[in-house]
């Protein structure tokens, strides 16, 4: 099991109360890498202190025809 | 013969026929139910048929009129539901086995406003489960299957929608999109599918998968019936806080602008999650090149790179669908398909981080998408999906499986989630046929509550083609 693997492990059993198997385990610990890095390599190129979730609104709003 | 010819007319002329006295609702309503009784076995459109209820109802809307009153521009018709919107006391199995004897306690906001508005309800529609699959592949009630070739798929989450519509069974379907499930089997089925802009249509009251990237909307067979039906069901709801109070316009009366001087995008992307298919992009793009005939300007445009706003999408609805799911996942996840309990798991891993961060770049997102593809232009037109509708073995990942099935089922979204991600509106009109028969879907997107200039661009090109026409037999 490697150290991602085992961080699933220990986030399934620890906080989350879950059981899964190691293979589904590697599975996931992959699928959560994929989509975090993408996620925080673009919140590091774009977002700033003052963005608020809730401008998504806002800006639909602001752009309406 | 008479039945069938009145099954085959558009919601539109139907309605106006009621209206005028020239049919009556029990006739329309008999006329769905002759087609439904041919097309169900071959197709599996319907998880419950509500025949006496809807003759009931129809009785009721007839006696009214000719008792003066009219409710609105759809009384009488008669349609179905996907099987996600809660009528009050009856079953709603959002497609699932969890909840196959699920009684709703309340009447979703959408199907208020359509009995406001006098439609007839025939029934509710087979869908992905809990909205979760993007072909019409449903383990627990059949496959839905298509009604141009039944061994394709219809394409979900809205699957019966689409098929129902297309085979003539109603007039007029809701659907939901979260990542393309209104046009995907629109596109598919070859019927007109709309998701408006975010927080144009009330979600209350209907199964979620993603509170964030949820759309309600209607399928139906040719754009003027779309607006009709979308003007029914937009507005502002106390019961869904993200509905917005903008006044909705009278799309119907817009219709008819023509397209003259209309600057229009073309997107042809091929670097997305499935590669464009040459026979798909030449039905685009000649569907460009009427639109250019009608008077719009057409341009090429390029669409920004989708993969950071497509990630953040899934980080979104994973971490979404495992915190509703949870208890029924903890206690009865044998009651899920594998692939539905399984595209959820990653859910439980991502850190909160993560999804609000996804969230806070929603807006930037749309400020770019705006300010760059959508720079200078109306609207883009897209494809819907990228390839010729595949068969529901070829796409079946739970008896199959293996990465290539998956790769297929995930290419389904890559040109139609992005979209929900924006919150921007976007329409999909029959704009052709592949190589095996099977329909081609048009996308068109435009900005934030122009859902007008769609439906005048989507008329427009069905004043011109008759694709929205030809019926399966």
């Amino acid at each position: 099991m490697d150290d991602k693997t085992r961080l699933a492990a220990g986030i399934a059993k620890q906080l989350q109360d879950l059981s899964y198997d190691d293979k589904r385990l590697a599975e996931i610990a992959a699928e959560v890498e994929v989509l975090n890095d993408a996620v925080r390599k673009a919140a590091n190129q774009r977002l700033t202190f003052d963005d608020d979730p809730a401008a998504f609104a806002s800006v639909l709003a602001k752009e309406a025809k | 013969m008479i039945n069938d010819d009145l099954a085959l007319r558009d919601l539109s002329e139907v309605a106006d026929a009621i209206a005028a006295g020239r049919i009556t609702s029990v006739q329309a309503t008999e006329a769905c139910l002759a087609r439904i009784a041919v097309w169900q076995p071959r197709i599996n459109a319907f998880l419950r048929l509500n025949k006496e209820k809807a003759l009931e109802q129809a009785r009721a809307m007839d006696k009214e009129l000719a008792a003066g009153k009219r409710r609105g521009p759809l009384h009488g018709v008669p349609m179905a539901h996907k099987d996600m919107y809660y009528r009050a006391g009856e079953i709603s199995t959002g497609g699932s086995a969890i909840r196959r004897n699920w009684v709703a306690p309340v009447t979703s906001t959408v199907l208020q406003k359509l009995d406001a508005a006098g439609v007839v309800e025939l029934g509710f529609l087979n869908m992905a489960e809990f909205a979760a699959g993007p072909t019409g592949h449903n383990v627990h009630h059949g496959h839905c299957r298509n009604p141009w070739d039944d061994k394709r798929v219809t394409g979900g989450s809205s699957s019966g929608s689409g098929a129902s519509v297309a085979a003539r069974m109603v007039y007029g379907a809701l659907g939901s999109d979260t990542g393309g499930s209104i046009r995907l089997p629109a596109s598919a089925c070859g019927v007109v599918g709309m998701k408006a802009t975010y927080g144009r249509v009330s979600r209350a009251g209907a199964v979620a998968r993603s509170w964030t990237l949820d759309h309600v909307g209607p399928l139906t067979r040719t754009v003027r019936d779309n607006a009709r039906m979308r003007a029914a069901i937009a507005g502002h709801d106390p019961y869904d806080s993200t509905t917005s109070e903008k006044p909705v316009p009278d799309y119907e009366a817009l219709l008819d602008g023509g397209i003259s001087g209309l600057k229009i995008g073309l997107a042809l992307p091929n670097d997305g999650p499935a590669p464009l298919d040459a026979g798909i992009g030449a039905a685009v793009q000649a569907a460009a090149d009427t639109l250019g005939r009608l008077g719009a300007r057409v341009s090429a445009v390029t669409l920004p790179d989708f993969t950071a706003l497509y990630r953040s999408a899934e980080v979104m609805v994973k971490c979404e669908a495992a915190a509703m799911h949870r208890p029924w996942m903890e206690k009865t996840p044998e009651l899920y398909a594998n692939q539905v309990r399984t595209r959820m798991e990653a859910g439980f891993f991502i850190p909160a981080t993560q999804y609000i961060d996804a969230l806070r770049l929603r807006a930037l997102f749309v400020q770019e998408f705006l300010a760059t593809s959508m720079a200078g232009v109306d609207a883009i037109v897209l494809p819907a999906i990228p390839f010729p509708i595949p068969t529901l073995e070829e796409t079946d990942t739970e008896e199959k499986g293996g990465p290539a099935v998956l790769k297929m089922v995930a290419g389904f979204t890559g040109l139609t989630r992005p979209f929900n991600t924006l919150g921007v509106p976007a329409l999909s009109v029959p704009c052709g046929f592949d190589g095996n028969g099977a329909p081609i879907g048009l996308q068109l997107v435009g900005r934030p509550f122009d859902e007008a200039l769609l439906y005048r661009v989507g008329h427009a090109y069905q004043g011109a083609t008759d694709f929205h026409t030809r019926v399966p037999t």
